[in-house]
């Protein structure tokens, strides 16, 4: 099957919102308002045939009066009128369809739903859809969800593209994105997936030049055999972490064998996973744990881990969990960078991995740490453990941290629990692209995954 | 679905060059005695009516000699009586070795998938095994043993790890080659020092 042209869906020069509607409790008003607020530079079109003006827009009787191309037509009106309104997009060659409206297969209106496939397929017209939040870009500020911004936050532009069947889920990955600090490059939700699905969206993404890492909620998949051929060379091109749900279903055929009773199909898809290199979330928070660090990390040359803290403890969970890994060890430090440490560190710190700077840890001994560590060719990755609790560590400490971010080849990442000071403290290095963890085991699990994603590509 | 005859499975087997231990349906005390020669045979019922063989007691292990062969023979024949059709199929006796169990099946998306797994409990309670999409590839076989949580008891030996992973690849051949498997089990495949032994064989179409 060909590949389907998602560009003017994502990057629409002209949108029309059919159903855009006065009533504050329609979909369809707070999906214009949303377009409104967002700053959309494109052409906006309302289609109502119930209203001469919403919100200060002309309205349309049919998306076919407008004069203009329209590449994109967001539909939100009750699912007995969707296939008239996508019939009437394709006569007026609409370029793509986003169907935001409810009640086609998931109700059990299959009938319906294969109208619409029909006349999807019939005027050639990528149709997301129906019953989804359906998309969002933050850099063409295409925003078809109706949820209102003052619900959801919406996050910073970046690297990560977010594609999720289920619209619960969408919109509350998003929301735990914004207050992350790391960007948005694309949001699909895309619903009953009737036109476009899993293998057209995969198949987009991986071309999309804006797209640094793909992170997919699946709950099935629908063409099998094209999604295993993608699956094969996908993950050469960058990154997918993949959450899988279903992994408890008793959905089984009853089996015969050992090996069918073993084997069912979840274990069937994670063995896809496995074998063609996705980076497998365990739940919600892997997704974005994983997300930030393959955004903003680089690939890590080896498998050696420093780990630098002003709270001893945490720097032995840490070590403890860098151990229990399976694929990552501490680093011995170099012959240089002992000596340099030596030098520039007072009398009770020892100078070991993982290297405790000491609870009275400032912005300067900070610097002189991960100056040394950073230049040390026996070191692949660098935690840094900032408690911002203690009394030495504050906003200094944060900025000395953003400032050799930027100068490292090396994956560097940081651990810092604690509330408003921490997290004022988090947002500020994350949005400079400093990933921080709120635990170490997240935190060493996400080097972990990076490890293991280079060395399949590597080896595969 | 339906079990494939043994033999012709082992047959199957045969011609991707899966060695599968020798085996050969007897019709007399006397076939059996010739068969067994000098070495130790299992003796078994094959019943569509008895699927658990040796929970069924249809299964005797280890015989020795003549008598001991005769008189197994004619105990499984009383057995038997009530499973009609049945066959008596004798087997040479496998080295002692590590238990594997190697298997396949036909999903539903994706087509045929291949398991490994450690034989005994560690499958079955543990569900320590690793499965991949086929047909695989040599670094997957590799893989796929690397995965288990058991895999250093199978590769302790480092031959182990080479024959194994030819072995993967064989069968990985096998399933690819036959749209009609719909369910395969290599159980158990037992690893020697030398070489291996495919067991039992379940092939149901």
């Amino acid at each position: 099957m060909a590949k389907m042209d998602l560009e003017p869906m994502m990057k629409p020069k002209s949108v029309a919102i059919i159903g855009a509607s006065r009533d504050p409790d329609k979909v369809g008003h707070v999906i214009l308002q949303n377009y409104i607020n967002s700053g959309y530079p494109g052409r906006i079109f309302v289609v109502n045939k119930n209203a001469d003006n919403v919100m200060g827009f002309k309205s349309y009787a049919s998306i076919m009066d407008i004069k203009e191309k329209v590449d994109l037509a967001v539909i939100a009106i009750p699912a007995p009128y969707v296939p008239e309104a996508l019939e009437e997009c394709g006569k007026a060659k609409a370029k793509t369809a986003v169907v935001i409206s409810g009640g086609f297969a998931e109700v059990g209106n299959k009938a319906l739903q294969d109208e619409l496939v029909k006349i999807a397929g019939k005027y050639k017209i990528p149709t997301m859809g129906p019953n989804c939040l359906g998309i969002m870009d933050p850099r063409s500020r295409v925003d078809t969800l109706f949820l209102p911004t003052y619900k959801l936050s919406r996050p910073q532009i970046g690297g990560v593209s977010f594609v999720s069947q289920s619209g619960a889920v969408g919109s509350a990955i998003l929301d735990m994105i914004s207050s992350e600090g790391f960007g948005l490059s694309k949001f699909i939700s895309y619903g009953n997936a009737a036109h476009i699905d899993e293998v057209d969206i995969l198949n987009y993404l991986i071309d999309d030049k804006e797209t640094k890492v793909i992170v997919m909620y699946l709950e099935g998949i629908k063409r099998g055999k094209e999604f295993l051929e993608i699956a094969r060379s996908a993950t050469k091109a960058k990154p997918i972490i993949v959450l899988k749900a279903g992994r408890t279903s008793a959905g089984m055929q009853a089996a015969h064998s050992h090996t069918a009773s073993l084997a069912g199909s979840y274990e069937t898809n994670m063995a896809l996973f496995t074998q063609f290199g996705f980076t497998i979330a365990d739940d919600l928070n892997d997704l974005l744990y994983y997300a930030k660090a393959f955004e903003s990390e680089p690939e890590p040359k080896g498998n050696r881990v420093a780990v630098i803290t002003n709270g001893g403890g945490i720097g032995v969970i840490a070590t403890d969990e860098v151990a229990a890994s399976g694929n990552l060890k501490m680093a011995e430090f170099s012959q240089q960078t002992v000596d340099a440490l030596k030098k520039t560190m007072p009398m009770l710190v020892n100078v070991r991995n993982p290297l405790d700077l000491a609870g009275d840890a400032d912005g300067k001994r900070y610097e002189d740490a991960i100056s040394a560590v950073m230049q040390d060719p026996d070191i692949d990755m660098i935690i840094v453990v900032t408690l911002f609790q203690t009394p030495g560590a504050d906003s200094s400490v944060a900025a000395k941290l953003i400032h050799y971010k930027e100068r490292s080849d090396k994956p560097m990442i940081g651990i810092a629990m604690g509330s408003e000071y921490t997290q004022v403290h988090k947002l500020m290095m994350e949005s400079s692209g400093f990933p921080v963890y709120d635990s170490p085991a997240a935190a060493v699990k996400s080097l972990s995954e990076l490890l293991k994603y280079k060395e399949y590509k590597g080896s595969h | 679905m339906q079990l494939m005859d043994y033999i012709d499975a082992k047959g199957m087997l045969d011609k991707y060059g899966i060695r599968s231990i020798e085996s050969r349906y007897v019709n007399s005390a006397e076939q059996a005695v010739k068969f067994a020669g000098s070495d130790p045979i299992v003796m078994k019922v094959l019943s569509n009516k008895a699927l658990h063989k040796s929970k069924s007691g249809l299964v005797l292990l280890d015989l020795r000699g003549k008598d001991e062969v005769k008189k197994a023979y004619a105990a499984l024949l009383k057995k038997a009586k009530g499973l009609s059709p049945y066959k008596i199929i004798v087997q040479k006796m496998a080295g002692r070795g590590i238990e594997v169990i190697i298997g396949g099946r036909t999903d539903e998306q994706f087509g045929k998938v291949i398991l490994l797994g450690l034989g005994g409990i560690y499958v079955e309670v543990f569900k320590d095994f690793a499965l991949r999409i086929c047909p695989i590839k040599e670094i997957d076989a590799k893989d796929m043993i690397k995965q288990l949580k058991s895999n250093s008891v199978i590769t302790y030996n480092g031959k182990n790890e080479k024959m194994l992973t030819d072995l993967l690849l064989k069968v990985s051949k096998l399933l690819s080659s036959n749209a009609t498997i719909n369910e395969l089990d290599l159980n158990p495949v037992i690893l020697r020092e030398n070489g291996y032994d495919v067991v039992d064989i379940r092939i149901l179409k």
